[in-house]
């Protein structure tokens, strides 16, 4: 940078402090009153013979969200600020007109901007270290919390800054600028979610749930950043968000060098970008309108209405928001084409060319079953040995291995779409074949139609054993019963002799094996009272005394227990 | 100085200016006439390198002006809406361009606070729109730069200031040869400041014309001949128009005075006046079939 260029930019710094360095101030403040001020609230109202020390375990507990909003608004605000004057047509020629290259120009106020984010939350951090160190408490949290915060932060909201500049080069207005970056700041994650969820509507029998219970949320910054109390930012992480940053620097002065100055007063800066506007709402729209009556209305005349009505409403705003005008209705051409394109990729879809929705695997082929109602234990089968009553199993033999995949088929050829009111039940079939390829499925499914196929799947010995901790092989040894009353909820029988014990599980063991599958299903005997089991390894456990506890019953009546049960 | 050549700028589909031609030399005061919509806002944010033109060359001292900070620091551009950051007084415009422009001078700026009688220390927004129009030219003149491109500068002040800030124009002009280029839709307001006029109209400069040229090409002449005009006499003039009112005939005639005179003389005229035209007759001849231009340069 030459020497005038230097006084060039210096003007223009002078200029930013004067107009926009309140952002610094109030970024700030704002830290100081999330991080700051509960830390001299807590040493106020420390009293070392109480010990009420704060209950922090990062530097994230101390401001209960606050900080979120900060590290997420913040840098959206200084974004607008330092690109304010391209979107206002008078400041636009008064700034463009002046012997400054564009580069420099903007790679000034990227800087100073940046500054009025970093050098408050240096200042925050050292004040806080100050009082850590500074105030006589046993803090829960020392120097470094306060320097993983400060990294963190750091990163989060230069993210967020950086993408702020980009999304202020590509507009020319500040309202639009700051709508369209907290959009931007949520797509990824928004995209795919409205994705995932729509894809059961056209692919019968896609798993939504197993790929939206990854890691999208943590695609949308201000979410991962509430996340960091509990999971700190890893270095790979931090240095991939700092990469990204520079490259959407770097994209702004590549996108401001082309930028025409007359974009200004215009929602968007590039020609180009209107049609991908019009047409991304519109999409977007579309698969709100899918998801919202797949989820509430589940007809196909209503989710296409969804589909139609959403996509024409964002159809049109959109075109409105670049047309600066409300009368957009002679653009229905444009409309016509995408509802055109969007059938045609329906359709497409729905007609299933790879045959994934009725593909159904060979029988020999299979090497074992996921049967369950949740996809998530899919991936973690350790997790449901620790269940007390596992609904989701993997099933191995030959008979159950069939019965899935009848069912499977059934449904496959049924392609039912049952009413989300109904008495309706999500099932998860997976497979995992001997090549070792995996295929998972879940669908929504009416219990009564299909009552058959759970009946015979969840009635087998394999699958009764696995569901019920006390049906499998090896459990912890129970050291007390606890038999509460049905009205009043207090313990009337408690047995913790051994050997009363073990044959009072045997009772109730050869009651779960009898249990009938509507009951598991649907829950449907009457409720006597509830029986708690300790573990020896401290768990406890309940199961219910049901009508059909036919031989707990028995065994109550003959220790003459089971009057104190009932009585009222 | 300045150099245009088929300059053309195009928002989304309408064309503000179709191949426009423009040349300015160093030192001359060139008046852009236009009306409204011409395109003269347009062709001159392309010139103060506002605006990037789709096609076309623009070039002072013959550097591209569009990112060039070498020549952007000796330009500057007033436009027809002044532009001061929010809250700014006159004197922090003044550090802002005095760290900007290399040629701004302090001690102009002193000396310039006696004829615009601002006070420098308040807040700009709190003027009037005619003494926020005198801050920028106080802050323009200040600035002293090589080039002034100004956008229908004059709107809005009034005659006292006026007159000023005209005069302090030619003053420029003439003691630093400081190129100016003024644009309005209004000739009469330009008559007596332009040594060059372009006139604009539908995105093109439609001609080119030096004042003085002008002025000395073409005369109006008042005379009356014994036994009406000699039809001889009108074969051996430009005749651009002629006019009997009686026996006196009124003529506007291509050429040199002088020679026009001698020619007349010899067929003894009764009477001959060599009256003087205005700017605004001049175009409207000039201008001939040009109808649309002729209109609203004149009307």
């Amino acid at each position: 940078m030459s020497v005038k260029q230097w006084s060039a930019n210096r003007a223009m710094w002078g200029q930013n402090l004067r107009q926009i360095g309140w952002i610094a101030i109030i970024h700030w403040l704002l830290w100081l009153a999330a991080i700051v001020l509960p830390m001299a609230l807590a040493y106020s109202q420390y009293d070392p013979k109480v010990g009420n020390i704060p209950q922090w375990y990062s530097v994230y507990d101390i401001a209960n969200g606050m900080e979120a909003l900060c590290a997420w608004l913040v840098p959206i605000l200084a974004a607008a600020g330092v690109v304010r004057y391209m979107h206002e047509k008078r400041s636009a020629d008064f700034i463009h007109s002046l012997p400054i290259r564009r580069t420099e120009l903007l790679a000034g106020q990227m800087l100073i901007g940046w500054l009025f984010l970093a050098v408050p939350l240096v200042l925050t951090a050292l004040v806080a270290i100050g009082c850590l160190y500074g105030l006589d408490l046993p803090w829960p949290i020392g120097a470094g919390d306060v320097g993983r915060w400060l990294g963190e932060t750091l990163v989060v909201e230069t993210m967020i800054f950086a993408l702020g500049v980009m999304v202020g080069v590509l507009v020319g207005q500040s309202i639009v600028h700051i709508v369209l970056t907290n959009i931007a700041l949520f797509f990824p994650t928004g995209i795919m979610v409205l994705l995932f969820s729509n894809l059961p509507l056209w692919l019968y029998g896609f798993p939504d749930g197993y790929y939206l219970s990854g890691n999208l949320m943590d695609w949308a910054l201000p979410i991962r950043y509430k996340m960091l109390t509990d999971q700190a930012m890893s270095a790979g992480e931090a240095g991939l968000l700092l990469l990204l940053s520079l490259l959407f620097f770097g994209v702004s002065i590549w996108l401001y060098e082309r930028r025409p100055t007359e974009a200004a007063g215009q929602a968007l800066a590039f020609s180009v970008l209107r049609p991908l506007f019009v047409y991304g709402v519109a999409f977007c729209m579309c698969l709100t309108g899918g998801f919202y009556f797949g989820q509430v209305q589940r007809q196909w005349g209503w989710i296409i209405f969804g589909y139609v009505a959403f996509s024409l409403i964002g159809y049109a705003v959109a075109q409105m928001v670049v047309m600066k005008t409300w009368r957009v209705f002679h653009k229905w051409k444009g409309y016509i084409a995408f509802a055109a394109v969007m059938s045609v990729l329906f359709l497409t879809v729905r007609l299933d060319p790879v045959g994934y929705v009725r593909h159904v695997p060979n029988l020999s082929d299979i090497e074992k079953v996921y049967f369950g109602q949740s996809v998530m234990n899919w991936q973690n089968p350790n997790l449901m040995e620790r269940e007390f009553e596992a609904f989701d199993q993997f099933l191995r033999t030959k008979d159950n291995i069939k019965a899935v995949r009848a069912l499977h088929a059934q449904l496959v050829h049924d392609q039912p779409l049952p009413s989300r009111f109904g008495n309706v039940r999500p099932i998860v079939i997976g497979y995992v074949l001997k090549d070792g390829t995996r295929l998972l499925r879940r669908y929504e499914v009416p219990i009564e139609p299909y009552m058959l196929y759970f009946q015979r799947i969840m009635g087998s010995n394999e699958y009764k054993q696995q569901y019920y901790l006390l049906l499998r092989p090896s459990y912890s040894p129970i050291r007390q019963v606890t038999i509460r009353n049905v009205e009043t909820g207090r313990p009337v029988v408690v047995l913790a002799d051994p050997k009363e014990i073990e044959s009072f599980v045997q009772a109730l063991k050869q009651d779960l094996w009898n249990e009938p599958v509507e009951d598991i299903i649907r829950g449907g005997s009457t409720w006597q009272g509830d029986i708690e089991l300790l573990q020896s390894d401290g768990d406890s456990f309940t199961v219910p005394l049901s009508s059909h506890s036919t031989h707990v019953r028995e065994w109550l009546q003959q220790q003459h227990h089971w009057e104190q049960i009932q009585k009222r | 100085m300045i150099q245009l050549v088929d300059v053309t700028k195009t928002f989304d589909r309408f064309a503000a200016v179709k191949g426009a031609n423009m040349m300015v030399p160093k030192g001359a005061i060139y008046g852009l006439l236009g009306p409204n919509g011409a395109g003269k806002t347009t062709l001159l944010k392309m010139m103060a390198g506002i605006l990037r033109q789709d096609r076309g060359t623009i070039a002072v001292d013959g550097e591209d002006v569009w990112e060039n900070v070498r020549i952007k620091q000796r330009l500057l551009f007033l436009p027809d809406f002044v532009y001061f950051f929010p809250h700014a007084t006159i004197r922090q415009m003044a550090d802002f361009y005095e760290q900007l422009y290399p040629s701004f001078s302090r001690g102009r700026f002193l000396e310039l606070q006696s004829v615009f009688a601002l006070d420098p220390n308040k807040k700009i927004q709190q003027f009037s729109k005619g003494m926020q129009r005198q801050a920028a030219f106080w802050l323009a003149f200040s600035v002293r730069p090589d080039v002034l491109i100004m956008d229908e500068p004059l709107d809005g002040l009034d005659v006292f200031v006026r007159r000023h800030v005209k005069q302090l124009l030619i003053d420029e002009v003439v003691e630093r040869e400081m190129t100016v280029v003024i644009s309005s839709h209004n000739l009469r307001e330009l008559e007596d400041l332009c040594d060059i006029v372009g006139l604009m109209a539908q995105g093109t400069v439609r001609m080119e014309r030096d004042l003085n040229e002008l002025r000395a090409g073409m005369h109006k002449l008042q005379a009356a001949f014994r036994g009406g005009f000699p039809s001889e006499l009108a074969e051996r003039l430009d005749i651009v128009h002629r006019e009997e009112r009686g026996s006196i005939v009124l003529l506007i005639v291509r050429g040199e005075k002088r020679r026009i005179e001698e020619t007349v003389r010899a067929f003894h005229p009764l009477i001959l006046d060599v009256l003087p035209l205005s700017l605004e007759e001049i175009f409207m001849y000039e201008m001939g079939g040009d109808a649309h231009v002729r209109e609203t340069v004149v009307g």
